[in-house]
Order: C-alpha cells, then sequence, then structure tokens
C-alpha cells in the first residue's frame, strides 16, 4: 500500500534534466536576488558617493581636485587627526574598564552579577546624544559638578572622550564576557597545580584566554567611536572630528563633494578596522572549538572587594548619566526651577516634530524589526542550508559584511546621492519611512546576520538530507523544523534591530524628510535649538521605549525557554 | 499491517566523483542485491561516505550510472528517490516527539490521518519504544535515539536503507547489543541496507557483503569471510584483523624465498624477484625449539583475554612476527620473554601479494 504512493513515473532524460537542475537553480536565484538586494542597498550608494567625490559641483570628473582641497583647508590636520587621537583614547578607556568589569564578574564571587550586568549595558539602549546632554547638566557651565572641571571646557575632545565612553561601554563589554565566560576551567587547575601565583596565572591564562575578545573590542569601540556623530554633534563644541565634518560640509554649506571627500576619509580606518577585525575572528573561532570545563571563581573575599573596587566607577558613571539625563528631563526650567514636572515632555510645543516624531520612529524600528528580521534569517538560510556554490555563498557573505565596514553618516550620504538621483528609477523612496527602514536595515545587516548564521550553523547539518529522504521539501523543513530552532536568534536580531532603530541618528540625519522626522534626529534638532531639557525628555523616551521592548523580549524568551525546556535540555 | 518491505536490487555503474583536481571515487561498479545487508569499509577518507551520499543522491556523481529496481536513478534529486536514511547523528528533530518524528515521512506523502497513527504504533512496537511516544529526543538515551532514527528512516516504507555509521555515537555496549537488533530488523523486513562503516568487527559481524575501500577504489567485494580469509590485496590484508608481512623472493610458482628460508605456498605466484608474504598471526605454529621451520626469541606478551599475542624475533629477520597463540599452548611452551622458540608457517595459511 505504501510502496504504491510512492512509486515515480520514469521520466523522459530531457524532463530528468530539467528536474535535477531546477530545484537548486530556485534556490541560487532566490540568493542570487539576496546579493541583487544588498548590492542596491550597500555597494550601488557607495558607488555613488565614491564617484561624487571625484566631481565638482556641476558633476564634471575632477579627479583628487576635492581631496586636495580638503587638505589645503585643514580638514586632515584638524578633524582626521582629531578624529584618530579621540578614538584611540577612547578605545584605550573603554577596552580597560570593560575588561576590569568583565574579569569582575566573571573571575569573582560578586552577589547581583545579573543586576550589574543588566547596568552595566544601559547604554546600549540609549541614542548616543544621551550622554552628551547628560554630560552638559553634569560638568557644562551651569553643570552641578562644574568644579570638578578645575576651569577646562567639558565641550570639545574631554566630552566627547566622555560620551563615547559612556555608549561603547556595553559593546565592549560583551565582548569580553563572551570571550572570558567560555575559560576553561582546567587551566586555572593547571597552573594551580603547577604552583603559579595569583598575578602570574591571570598574565598567563586570564590574558591570554581573553586576546582575541579584546582585540576585537578595540576594534569594534575605535570604529563605534570613530564612526559616531551623536556625541560630538552635543559635546564637540569647537573641536572639529570627521562625522561632524561630513555633516556640517552637507547640511550646512550644501558642499555635497566636500562631504563625500570626507565621507571616504571616514571609510577609510572604519574599513582598516573591519579587515583586522576579520582575520582576528578568524584565528579565533579556530581555537575556541575544544570541550572544555566551566571554570568557578575561588572563594576570596579579597579578590571579591578588589571586582568591587574595579566595577564601582564604572557603575557610578553609568547610573549617573543615565540619572542626569532623566533627572534633566523632568527639572521644569534648569537651574532656576528645580521642580520636577512633565513640561519638557509637551514635544508639540518645541521643534523637530514632537510627539509625530516618536510616533514616526517607533514606525520606523518596528518597520526595520520586522523587514530586517525576515530578510536577515531569509538570505541567512539560503547560504547556509540550501545548495549553493561556495563562489556565490562567499559573494553573499561579502555583501552581508560590508555594512560592518560603513559607518552611518557615510551610508546616510551615500544614500542621498544615490536614491535622489534624478535618474534612478527608485528615486520615488526618498524622502518616505520606507528608505529610512531600508537604510537602518543596511546600517544593522552585518551583526543581524552573523547572529542568524551562527544560530542555523548550529543546527545538525542533516536536517535537509533526512528532509529530503522524507520526501519532505526544504520549505516544510525550514517551517518545521529550522525556524522553530531558531526562534531564540531570531528574537535576538528582532531586539537588535529595534533598539538600534529606534537610537539611530548617523544614517537617518540625511535622509528624514517633512513627513517623516525622527525622535531620535528631534533630540539632536532640539538641543541645536537650545532646547536641551526637551531634548533629554525624549532621549529619555527613546531609552524608555528600548527598555520595554527589551523586558518584552526578555519575557517572550523567558516563556519560549519554558515552553520548549523539554525539548531543549530533556528535563 | 503488513511490514515486510520488497527490498530493491541497487546497480552502480562506473560512478566517478572528482572534487576539483581530487578523484575521491574512481570506476566504482557494484551491485547490491534485493534484501541484502552491504557494508562499505574502509579508513576515513576513502570515499566510502561519498558514495553513500551519491546513492542518496545528496551528492552528484561526476560520471556513471545508478539504477534502483527498473529506475534509473542518476540524475534524480533525493526526494524522487526511494530510501531511508540514518545519519551517524541521528539529525533527529529536537523539537518534535518521537511519533512526530516518526510520522514526518508519512505525512509529506499525504497519508490519512488513521494510517500514520496505526504505521507509527508499528514502527514503535518494532523498535521497542511504545512507552515513549510522548518524549523528546533529547529525554532518550543515544540507543533509543538510534531507534527513532531507524523507525522515522523505515516508516514511509523505502527499498532502500543507508546508515551512515549509524553506531559510532554510542558506547561498546549499546552498540553490539543494536549490532544484533539491527541485523534481525533488516532480515525481518527484507529491506535492501547499505551502511557505511570504519569499524570492521561491525562490519564482519553484520554484513552480507562487505565492500572493501580505499583512497576512492573498491579493493574488495566480498562475504566477511571471503575477506579475512582470501584478502584480495596487502590494503585488505592488512586493514582487516592482524597480519604479519614479510619480504621475500619468488623460487619457482610454489616457492617462495624469506630471509634464508623457503617456504610452500597452496596458490600459485608470479615469479617475481620482491614480493610479500603474509600470514595472520593465529595462523603461525608456535613450536618447542627444534621442532619448527625458523627459530627464533619471544620478545614480548600481551595478554589479550581469551589469547596471548607474542612478538617473536626471527633468526635473521628484522621485522619482527606476531603469533596468537591460546593461554594453554602458551604453558605447555613455557613461553616467556626471553624464551626461545620455533615456528612454522602452513603453507594453506600463506598468502602471496606484489610487493
Amino acid at each position: 500500500m505504501l510502496e504504491s504512493s510512492l512509486k515515480v513515473a520514469p521520466l523522459s532524460p530531457a524532463v530528468q534534466r530539467r528536474r535535477t537542475f531546477r530545484r537548486p537553480g530556485l534556490f541560487t536565484v532566490l540568493l542570487g536576488a539576496g546579493c541583487g538586494v544588498l548590492f542596491l542597498l550597500v555597494l550601488a550608494p557607495l558607488y555613488s558617493l565614491l564617484s561624487k567625490a571625484v566631481e565638482n559641483r556641476d558633476g564634471e570628473f575632477v579627479g583628487l581636485a576635492n581631496f586636495t582641497h580638503y587638505l589645503q583647508m585643514g580638514g586632515i590636520e584638524s578633524a582626521f587627526f582629531n578624529s584618530l587621537w579621540v578614538s584611540a583614547l577612547s578605545m584605550v578607556i573603554v577596552v580597560s574598564l570593560a575588561f576590569m568589569a568583565a574579569w569582575a564578574i566573571t573571575r569573582t564571587r560578586l552577589p547581583w552579577t545579573g543586576w550589574i550586568r543588566g547596568a552595566l549595558v544601559l547604554p546600549i539602549l540609549a541614542p548616543s546624544l544621551l550622554p552628551g546632554i547628560s554630560l552638559v547638566y553634569l560638568f557644562g557651565n551651569q553643570g552641578i559638578l562644574n568644579s570638578w572641571m578645575m576651569g577646562a571646557d567639558i565641550y570639545g575632545p574631554i566630552g566627547i572622550v566622555m560620551g563615547s565612553c559612556f555608549w561603547t561601554f556595553p559593546h565592549a563589554l560583551m565582548i569580553l564576557l563572551t570571550a572570558m565566560e567560555n575559560a576553561d576551567g582546567r587551566h586555572y587547575e593547571a597552573a594551580t597545580a603547577l604552583k603559579a601565583s595569583g598575578w602570574r596565572t591571570f598574565w598567563t591564562v586570564t590574558v591570554p584566554g581573553a586576546r582575541y575578545g579584546l582585540v576585537s573590542a578595540a576594534f569594534v569601540v575605535f570604529t563605534l567611536v570613530i564612526t559616531d556623530f551623536g556625541v560630538p554633534k552635543v559635546i564637540g563644541g569647537q573641536f572639529d572630528v570627521l562625522a561632524t565634518d561630513i555633516y556640517k560640509q552637507v547640511i550646512g554649506q550644501q558642499h555635497f563633494e566636500m562631504g563625500a571627500v570626507v565621507s571616504i576619509l571616514l571609510l577609510l580606518p572604519a574599513l582598516l578596522a573591519f579587515a583586522a577585525d576579520r582575520i582576528v575572528q578568524r584565528k579565533q573561532s579556530a581555537s575556541l572549538s575544544a570541550r572544555s570545563a566551566p571554570y568557578k571563581p575561588p572563594h576570596n573575599p579579597g579578590r571579591d572587594w578588589l571586582g568591587a573596587a574595579m566595577l564601582t566607577p564604572t557603575l557610578v558613571f553609568i547610573v549617573a548619566i543615565i540619572g542626569m539625563a532623566i533627572y534633566a528631563s523632568l527639572v521644569t526650567f534648569w537651574p532656576y526651577n528645580l521642580n520636577l514636572s512633565f513640561s519638557n515632555y509637551r514635544f508639540d510645543l518645541m521643534d523637530g516634530g514632537g510627539w509625530g516624531a516618536y510616533t514616526n520612529s517607533l514606525l520606523m524600528a518596528l518597520g526595520t524589526m520586522v523587514l530586517g528580521t525576515a530578510l536577515v534569517f531569509f538570505n541567512a538560510w539560503l547560504m547556509e542550508r540550501t545548495p549553493q556554490s561556495k563562489t556565490m555563498a562567499g559573494f553573499f557573505q561579502f555583501f552581508a559584511l560590508l555594512p560592518l565596514a560603513v559607518p552611518g553618516l557615510v551610508l546616510g550620504l551615500a544614500y542621498i546621492f544615490f536614491f535622489n538621483h534624478p535618474d534612478n528609477p527608485l528615486n520615488g523612496l526618498y524622502g518616505t519611512l520606507l528608505i529610512l527602514i531600508l537604510c537602518t536595515v543596511t546600517h544593522f545587516y552585518a551583526v543581524s546576520h552573523l547572529t542568524a548564521v551562527t544560530a542555523l550553523k548550529q543546527l545538525d547539518k542533516e536536517f535537509e538530507a533526512v528532509g529530503e529522504s522524507l520526501k519532505a521539501s526544504r520549505w516544510r523543513v525550514l517551517f518545521t523544523v529550522t525556524l522553530p530552532l531558531c526562534l531564540p536568534a531570531i528574537l535576538d536580531v528582532a531586539l537588535y534591530l529595534f533598539v538600534n532603530a529606534m537610537t539611530t541618528v548617523s544614517a537617518v540625519v540625511f535622509l528624514y524628510g517633512p513627513h517623516t522626522q525622527l525622535a531620535s534626529v528631534a533630540v539632536m534638532s532640539m538641543d541645536e535649538a537650545g532646547d536641551i531639557a526637551p531634548a533629554a525628555a525624549m532621549a529619555v523616551m527613546i531609552m524608555l521605549t528600548c527598555a520595554g521592548a527589551k523586558l518584552l523580549q526578555g519575557a517572550l524568551r523567558a516563556w519560549l525557554d519554558r515552553a520548549t525546556r523539554a525539548w531543549r535540555r530533556g528535563a | 499491517m503488513n511490514q515486510t518491505i520488497q527490498g530493491s536490487r541497487l546497480a552502480l555503474r562506473d560512478v566517478e566523483k572528482h572534487f576539483g583536481d581530487f578523484c575521491a571515487l574512481k570506476q566504482i561498479d557494484l551491485t547490491v542485491e534485493p534484501g541484502e545487508l552491504v557494508c562499505f569499509l574502509g579508513p576515513s577518507g576513502c570515499g566510502k561516505t561519498t558514495l553513500l551520499r551519491i546513492i542518496a543522491g545528496l551528492e552528484q556523481q561526476s560520471a556513471g550510472t545508478l539504477q534502483q529496481g527498473e529506475t534509473d536513478i542518476s540524475h534524480k534529486p533525493p526526494r524522487e528517490r526511494d530510501f531511508g536514511i540514518v545519519f551517524q547523528s541521528y539529525a533527529l528533530f529536537p523539537n518534535m516527539t518521537v511519533s512526530d518524528n516518526i510520522a514526518y515521512g508519512l505525512r509529506s506523502i499525504g497519508m490519512p490521518r488513521q494510517a500514520i497513527r496505526e504505521r507509527v504504533e508499528a514502527l514503535l512496537t518494532m523498535v521497542g519504544l511504545t512507552d515513549q511516544t510522548r518524549k523528546y529526543p533529547a529525554q532518550l538515551s543515544g540507543g533509543q535515539q538510534q531507534r527513532v532514527a531507524l523507525a522515522r528512516a523505515l516508516a514511509p516504507s523505502p527499498g532502500l536503507l543507508l546508515l551512515d555509521e549509524p553506531l559510532s555515537a554510542l558506547d561498546a555496549q549499546v552498540r553490539q547489543h543494536l549490532r544484533g537488533e539491527i541485523r534481525q530488523l533488516q532480515k525481518q523486513l527484507g529491506v535492501t541496507t547499505i551502511m557505511v562503516t570504519h569499524d570492521q568487527e561491525e562490519a564482519l559481524s553484520m554484513a552480507d557483503r562487505v565492500v572493501v575501500m580505499n583512497n576512492g577504489v573498491i579493493e574488495q567485494v566480498g562475504t566477511p569471510l571471503e575477506i579475512y580469509q582470501q584478502p584480495a590485496s596487502a590494503f585488505v590484508a592488512a586493514f582487516i584483523g592482524a597480519m604479519n608481512f614479510l619480504d621475500g623472493a619468488a623460487l619457482d610458482s610454489h616457492r617462495v624465498r624469506v630471509g634464508n628460508h623457503d617456504f610452500s605456498v597452496q596458490t600459485p605466484v608470479a615469479e617475481a624477484d620482491r614480493l610479500c608474504l603474509a600470514i595472520r598471526p593465529e595462523d603461525v605454529h608456535l613450536l618447542p625449539v627444534g621442532q619448527g621451520d625458523w627459530d627464533g626469541r619471544v620478545l614480548a606478551m600481551d595478554y589479550l583475554g581469551a589469547f596471548i599475542r607474542t612478538r617473536v624475533q626471527l633468526e635473521g629477520l628484522e621485522p619482527t612476527l606476531l603469533v596468537d597463540v591460546d593461554p594453554r599452548s602458551a604453558r605447555q611452551l613455557g613461553l616467556a620473554p626471553g624464551a626461545d622458540v620455533c615456528i612454522s608457517l602452513p603453507a594453506e595459511a600463506l598468502h602471496c601479494f606484489a610487493a
């Protein structure tokens, strides 16, 4: 009875050939389409930007004249070197602090580490404009701690470094925590058995074990700071960096070709850091394969106190910055009327788009989340779980990771050149919410892609083969097996995209239109207009929204974890 | 419900597989008879798994044809072929219960619900897991998971069952037990089965015929006994069981000289300056001094339970000879490291290979 239903009628050779090659063909075409989409969203705009940099205002080719001009203006000496040293200094500070915090969390028996971790990664939920605003309230001319500055000005490199440290800290911390949590307890046991002192163990086991994490965190922080626009915009004062220079050239002076020139200067260090990081990552994956026993920190109160001492300054700094922003947003009129009220939250009375901007941001973030998660997962699935040639998969991987090297401002400017071009059939998108969504998906594509690929790689590589043998299509395996197993990663990617879409300023600052103002941009415009308290209020709204999303996602993951405990852990 | 399956005949003709310049399979010609259990045996990298994947359609052969029953399946995608497969990792769907895993393939072919339920029940009875239906794979032991994978593969009554190292993820004891169980089930169902393994004991104890592979070619096809007793090449001789190799030269078609000793062999040899004489350790006769052909001295003795593997240094010969003796004979001979012994190599146990 069964056999009869399985019999397949013999086919003529021609039909057979077609059927053989049609099926992989479909997946190849689909991934080709994925490459095409990313080509349109990344490479084509970048090409427009590059060509703009070698043209004059009338669109004539002028070679490197624009670069020479920028050099003569002294842009290299000021903005370029300023960017480099500020980023390098922030990198050193953040990586040191994050390493100390990660050590305290993973190598001591401090209590409440769950809460501490939660507090330390809070900055990720806030737009990078928020620390700038808080720092003004703390150390500005009317700031409550102005005396601590001892006459120095918070507007300038000091403020940029402090603000950058605040918002890049969680990125470094998460990388280092991952690197240090994977430590092999046996290495520590071996060190103890060989009579190594705690100090020697630290330098011979802990640091080497975290070295890839340290290098990776350094590159990430450097890239984040040098490409960031929010902090220097609010607190940079007269101190030029590349990111604010692009903005000034384009928005202030309408020098689009000079904006393109500065973008390329900004692209160079970011690309270098990206390439270096990829090389390091490749080495790391080779060293992580061994099975290891988890490390348990020894019982040692002295060590715990040391950990607490290393954590506390960072924790206080982060909580102070966030607390200051919330407090400032609630104070009726700084510093004359310190009564608390919600008057600063009446955004409709201010410039910058009011509550409409907030709604737009919410819509844009939701759109980015839905479209981005779907696009990222589908493409990652095609690349990982369907038959693809090595060349095709390699191409796609390149397209998917490239956005990691492209600073948001550069991407946004490239989008203007590409999508606003009158000959581009897609120029109807310009000024719509959709282009903001597409740009944001692209901006944050690489990390989402890596998360999705990691999740898909963890699945048994034979699921599809078993499906084929059981006459199930790859689609059925996708919906009945792959997607359910990847749900946690899907939720992570969704949250990542939502939070970044809510907080980003850099790419979208060039792309919003009269009807698509965004909350994060509103923070900037209100700050620019001198409405600093409402700017703080809007930044707090963004942070609260992201925190709400994080809580919701946490609840969903906890529910999912409970619902699927039986098949995940066999309990 | 009738649980027997009409096993299909499988014929491979001149199958080749190239990965770039690397030739993974060369001129594979093989026929598997209906209901037969055939093992592909060889060291890792010999091409046995690639061949299995080609039979499944998971890899495309570079040349050659495959025929299953009357159908040419050379260019069919896996979904249009008729086989069930069990992987080394089992690849059970972790988010589905045991029953859902087994029913997966039945739902693909649109079997009615009631029929699926009956079929799943019958399969669970067959593999002895009727009390585990609602459990998830992670809640089962390795052996139980293996059985679920087997039931899932057999559910749509395929004409061909492919097993890719199905037992290598299990403990020795469970493995022993499942060997017998799988073999019995396979015989009972009559499903044609191909099993890939690198474990010679597994291959010899389970298979009707063993296909020994090395470097992408088939070295020998034969029953376990043939493979063991009449190895077709030095590789097969060395790969299956233990074997002593002695370099020598042919004197005439039935006499071979090794060192300064001459030995007669039963199968005629081509006259050549260099050839290789082979004998299994258990076929060497160990005798008191003066009663054998060749004097030697015991170097070492390893007690391996039922027998003792003795390493003997022969006079005037550099390589040492392995000899298996049972403990009683060893006692009678007074075997001990350093003791003098004498050996003889019976003609009927000597194999000759080209050097």
